[in-house]
């Protein structure tokens, strides 16, 4: 049989505990960790434990929006940013000189690029060719 | 065009340029190693589709999974690290094809190596094509001469066909396919060479020599020596029958030399055992009979209304020990239109090209040979075969009837007749002329170890004094009269 992923124990573990009552998730925890340890997978715990972060995220219609630009957004265009995404969206902002201008915005899996550095790329390319 | 112009044309570009935004999807490495890397994310990633990672190394996305996408690199990926950036590209893996390409040393990927100016070419053709479907075909019919006479006259090749070329190690295979690439000269034949796995050294014996013939005006050598990764050597087949069919969609007759496909199948073993698909025979992965028949399928004869052209294809396998019953070797003889044995024994005798003419067939390449050739060529095969029977009956009786002995001598003689050295092609005309020569006695009064004198001396004579005949055999004419006018050149040569 093919050795299970973290992904999968991370996805078990959200199914079994997402309804649970709060008196039972000691117990539930206990088992898990004890499964983890059959199954020789308790050194990648923390592992797991990100997969599970991720997941339960993703189950919870939460996205990952990870904003990054060459110099600090002003808090207005921030604040119409969080509009955009939602309320539930989580953001994180990262500051990238090598940007030059411009933004990036990284949803989940998407990436929607409008810095100056690709910009300036595209241009060269149609002048060259 | 002023400078002022090209200002003009450039703020003109600049001003039109639009602003756009750029919308990619990512996936993050989770597993590097051993040139191949495990993504997570990609969902809606396409089979085959070329990704790409930092440093512009490319990827190509062979196992698509539920969680995650198998893909093995392209390129250098000792900097690629756990948790990088993949790009998908939306493009199937393609490589540039082009007459920019002929007469250069490129790898897999179509980017040069042999050191010249960068190629660029306008034209893409991606490396994974279905094959011509059968109303597009057409029969073989036209002849693609190799240049050895054995070949050509017992085992003939026509465009369009596969034939494999399959042997020991340092049996001559590479010799014949090289021989076979020169004699294409002033054909009209566009030729691709791929080394697969092969050391470096010995490509660049190969690319000096074909230099040297002035083979490489009309030839592409594809790359994936013995140092590049397992990918390169995967798709290199793949590649080089890309750049082929650019020039058949052109109409034009194309030569496809695969040097050598059990060094890709190890290849992709590798790959296919990395990406943790389960192992078969030899530990060959399941689709390994796939893997060679969709390549050698992309070798077709085309008819008029589908533009024409041509790939001719002639792989080459390297058994061990002659073991042709092994995995590798079972499946591309039952793939290809025959194949052209080499051995050991007979190179090591002093017979080369070592041509075991007994199991060497072409199943499709004897309509395209041409009428002369078809003449003479008959009996030869015949003669072969009774010599072989008489010859190994021989060894142990010591007076034999004349009409053995007639049979044996004749039969040292065609052998005698096909040895031909490397690298020294001979046109058909003068293949013919020395197989009808030999066949019909004109050589018995000459001893066998003066043969090859012989007939080069006849071929001279040829040559010089009776050109007009020999082009009409060239052009495949064929008739009593022409018969007669060969016998009284023979015997005017006798004399001389």
């Amino acid at each position: 049989m093919r050795k299970k992923s973290n992904l999968q124990f991370a996805k078990a573990l959200y199914e079994v505990t997402k309804d649970l009552s709060k008196s039972h998730l000691p117990e539930t925890i206990k088992q898990f960790v004890l499964i983890l340890q059959k199954n020789n997978k308790l050194k990648k715990a923390d592992y797991i434990i990100e997969e599970f972060i991720n997941y339960s995220k993703k189950q919870g219609g939460i996205k990952m929006v990870e904003i990054t630009t060459a110099r600090k957004l002003d808090n207005s265009i921030l604040n119409k940013l969080k509009k955009i995404f939602g309320e539930k969206s989580e953001i994180t902002e990262v500051i990238n000189k090598n940007l030059l201008g411009g933004i990036k915005i990284k949803v989940d899996d998407l990436v929607y690029d409008a810095s100056l550095k690709l910009q300036l790329k595209n241009l060269r390319e149609k002048i060259i060719s | 065009m002023s400078t002022n112009n090209i200002v003009e044309e450039l703020k003109k570009n600049i001003a039109y340029f639009q602003k756009e935004v750029e919308r990619e999807e990512v996936g993050k490495v989770i597993e590097v190693g051993d040139g191949i890397a495990r993504i997570s994310g990609l969902t809606k990633c396409q089979a085959g589709e070329m990704l790409e990672f930092p440093g512009d190394v490319f990827g190509l996305a062979l196992n698509l999974e539920e969680e995650t996408v198998g893909s093995v690199l392209l390129g250098d990926f000792e900097h690629i690290k756990e948790g990088d950036m993949v790009k998908r590209t939306n493009k199937i893996l393609s490589v540039p094809v082009g007459e920019q390409l002929i007469g250069r040393v490129v790898n897999s990927l179509g980017v040069a190596i042999d050191g010249g100016k960068d190629i660029k070419t306008t034209a893409f053709y991606p490396i994974e094509k279905i094959a011509p479907g059968v109303m597009t075909r057409e029969p073989v019919a036209v002849p693609m001469q190799t240049g050895i006479k054995a070949i050509d006259a017992m085992i003939p090749i026509g465009r369009g066909q596969r034939e494999l070329i399959i042997g020991d190690r340092q049996t001559g295979k590479t010799a014949v396919a090289i021989d076979t690439i020169i004699n294409q000269k002033g054909k009209d034949m566009i030729c691709v060479y791929v080394a697969i796995g092969q050391k470096e050294s010995k490509i660049a014996r190969i690319v000096a020599k074909l230099k040297e013939a002035g083979a490489m005006d009309y030839t592409i050598v594809v790359v994936a020596g013995a140092s590049s990764p397992a990918a390169l050597s995967y798709i290199a087949p793949y590649a080089g029958v890309a750049m082929a069919e650019y020039f058949m969609d052109k109409g034009k007759d194309v030569l496809c030399v695969y040097d050598d496909l059990s060094k890709q199948a190890w290849a992709y073993r590798e790959i296919s055992l990395l990406l943790r698909r389960p192992p078969g025979r030899e530990a060959y992965p399941g689709d390994v009979f796939y893997l060679h028949s969709r390549l050698l399928e992309r070798a077709c004869r085309r008819n008029k209304e589908s533009g024409g052209g041509s790939i001719t294809a002639l792989p080459i396998i390297e058994t061990q020990a002659s073991d042709v019953t092994a995995y590798i070797p079972t499946n591309v003889i039952s793939i290809t239109d025959g194949q052209i044995f080499l051995e050991t024994d007979l190179f090591y005798r002093g017979i080369r090209p070592a041509l075991n003419v007994g199991i060497s067939v072409s199943r499709v390449g004897g309509a395209a040979q041409i009428k002369p050739m078809k003449k003479v060529a008959g009996k030869l095969k015949l003669a072969m075969a009774q010599f072989r029977e008489m010859e190994a009956f021989a060894q142990f009786a010591s007076d034999l009837d004349p009409e053995t002995k007639k049979q044996i001598e004749r039969g040292q003689r065609i052998t005698e007749l096909l040895k031909q050295p490397q690298y020294q092609p001979v046109a058909v005309e003068n293949q013919v002329v020395g197989i009808f020569a030999v066949n019909n006695g004109y050589f018995d009064n000459v001893a066998v170890k003066n043969i090859s004198e012989a007939e080069k001396k006849l071929t001279d004579f040829m040559n010089k004094s009776k050109r007009s005949l020999l082009d009409k055999i060239a052009a495949g004419e064929w008739d009593e009269k022409i018969e007669t006018e060969l016998k009284e050149s023979c015997n005017e040569f006798l004399k001389v």
